[in-house]
């Protein structure tokens, strides 16, 4: 379980950059590690949930060439957020987990925005949040909630054979 | 529980901030590449595998979208074809009629256009069905003929149809002579399906290969001038009365699909102007 837990943390991460061009859709890709962490996060807690989303946002900022520390730190945040809050969600209804996943996406982005104004970012807020943060949350929220359903679909196999 | 992983998050966010800062000043070079140490070969590894699936991937989207695009080409091709074929026999048909056309107008006779409808071609008899017949006020004997010349007789008429028989038919006689000679003669048909010319043997001696026959006009049945054929060779018999000479039908009677019925009198005009370059 460890070892899935270290390859979904460590690949999810560093498998954005390269694979996740691949599910690109209109130019849009989802944020894979942020995904992952978010359902380990519901899973594990809080305490996995950060350090999951610290891991697996360091190595994302490292394979994509950005600066170190900005989506560990978010993700980090995330996944502390969701592994508090995710007890009281009604995370299993797809009705839950599309929108859920959505604003939480928009969520993290403008974290990330706040973060980088620090930096002095220049790009402009308004076509950040409408060509990259939007369309980025959507699809995040239904490749999340389709992710959902296959986990769970596959636990419930898991216990008819067992 | 709740305070350990507020630590954490404490400490993760302090360790990211001290991060950027260090990168903001331009000290956190020895970091990045620690991280790209570890991220690097697992990056070449997944990109193979990426690009080894997507190669994958690809290979079998091309080979369904060529097969898709040989399908549609192949569908496309066959509906060209067909198209073509169509157009062809639309202008080989267009082209026909218009000279039919052009010869009935040409004409200084009654004509009346008429559609093979039949042909019996075995050696016993050599006829063509036409869809003019007693409706359309068609005479026995009435002269048949296309832009290339005489086709026949017609023998007989029934309602809505009509026989003709061709030139070729044993049983069919025609008056005629040689355009150049004036050699005067009878076109008969063989049962081998080619015509002879008949002539006095005394009235051919200078008849040459290639010379046009023509219908005489002499019976009233046919109007001289109409082309029936070339002298393709010479049966020169010596002593005898008669002499042969095989002719090329000017009709190809296999291939006409229209011709005109010479329906009005006048039978002894000549038409030869109406056929011209013939002779």
């Amino acid at each position: 379980m460890r070892t899935f837990l270290a390859i979904a943390v460590l690949g999810g991460g560093v498998a954005h950059a390269t694979v996740g061009s691949a599910l690109r859709i209109a130019d849009v890709a989802p944020d894979i590690p942020l995904i992952v962490v978010v359902l380990l996060a519901l899973r594990r807690g809080p305490e996995f949930g950060c350090g999951a989303g610290f891991v697996a946002g360091l190595l994302q900022d490292a394979a994509t060439g950005g600066l170190l520390g900005v989506q560990a730190l978010t993700k980090a945040v995330v996944g502390f957020a969701i592994g508090v809050v995710g007890t009281r969600l009604r995370v299993s209804q797809p009705l839950v987990q599309v929108p859920g996943l959505v604003v939480l996406s928009v969520l993290e982005g403008l974290a990330r925005y706040a973060l980088l104004q620090l930096f002095h970012f220049p790009a402009p807020f308004g076509e950040l949040m409408t060509y990259v943060i939007l369309p980025q949350a959507l699809y995040n929220g239904f490749l999340g909630a389709a992710l959902v359903l296959a986990l769970a679909w596959a636990e419930t196999l898991k216990e008819r054979t067992s | 529980m709740r305070l350990r992983a507020l630590g954490l998050l404490g400490v993760i966010a302090g360790v990211c901030l001290l991060l950027l800062t260090l990168q903001m000043r331009g000290r956190a070079a020895g970091a990045s590449e620690a991280l790209a140490v570890l991220t690097t070969p697992v990056q070449t590894v997944l990109a193979r595998i990426n690009r080894a699936t997507l190669g994958v991937w690809g290979t079998y989207r091309d080979w369904k979208n060529v097969r898709t695009e040989n399908r549609r080409l192949r569908d496309e091709a066959q509906r060209l074809r067909v198209e073509a074929l169509r157009v062809t026999e639309t202008a080989s048909e267009n082209d026909r009629l218009r000279r039919l056309l052009a010869l009935k107008q040409s004409l200084p006779l009654e004509t009346m256009a008429g559609e093979i409808i039949a042909r019996e071609w075995g050696g016993w008899v050599r006829s063509l069905t036409i869809n003019r017949g007693r409706g359309d006020s068609v005479g026995r004997l009435t002269a048949v003929i296309a832009p290339d010349g005489l086709v026949g007789r017609i023998v007989d008429v029934r309602t809505g149809s009509s026989i003709v028989q061709v030139l070729t038919d044993p049983a069919s006689t025609v008056g005629a002579h040689v355009v150049r000679t004036r050699t005067p003669g009878i076109v008969e048909g063989e049962p081998r399906g080619t015509l002879r010319f008949k002539y006095m043997a005394r009235d051919g001696g200078n008849l040459q290969i290639g010379d046009m026959v023509v219908t005489s006009g002499l019976g009233g049945l046919f109007p001289g001038g109409i082309p029936i054929g070339r002298v393709r060779s010479i049966d020169d018999r010596g002593a005898a009365l008669f002499s042969y000479a095989q002719l090329s039908p000017a009709v190809d009677f296999a291939r006409i699909d229209e011709v005109l019925l010479l329906t009005g009198s006048g039978a002894a005009r000549d038409v030869a102007a109406s056929f011209k370059g013939d002779g």
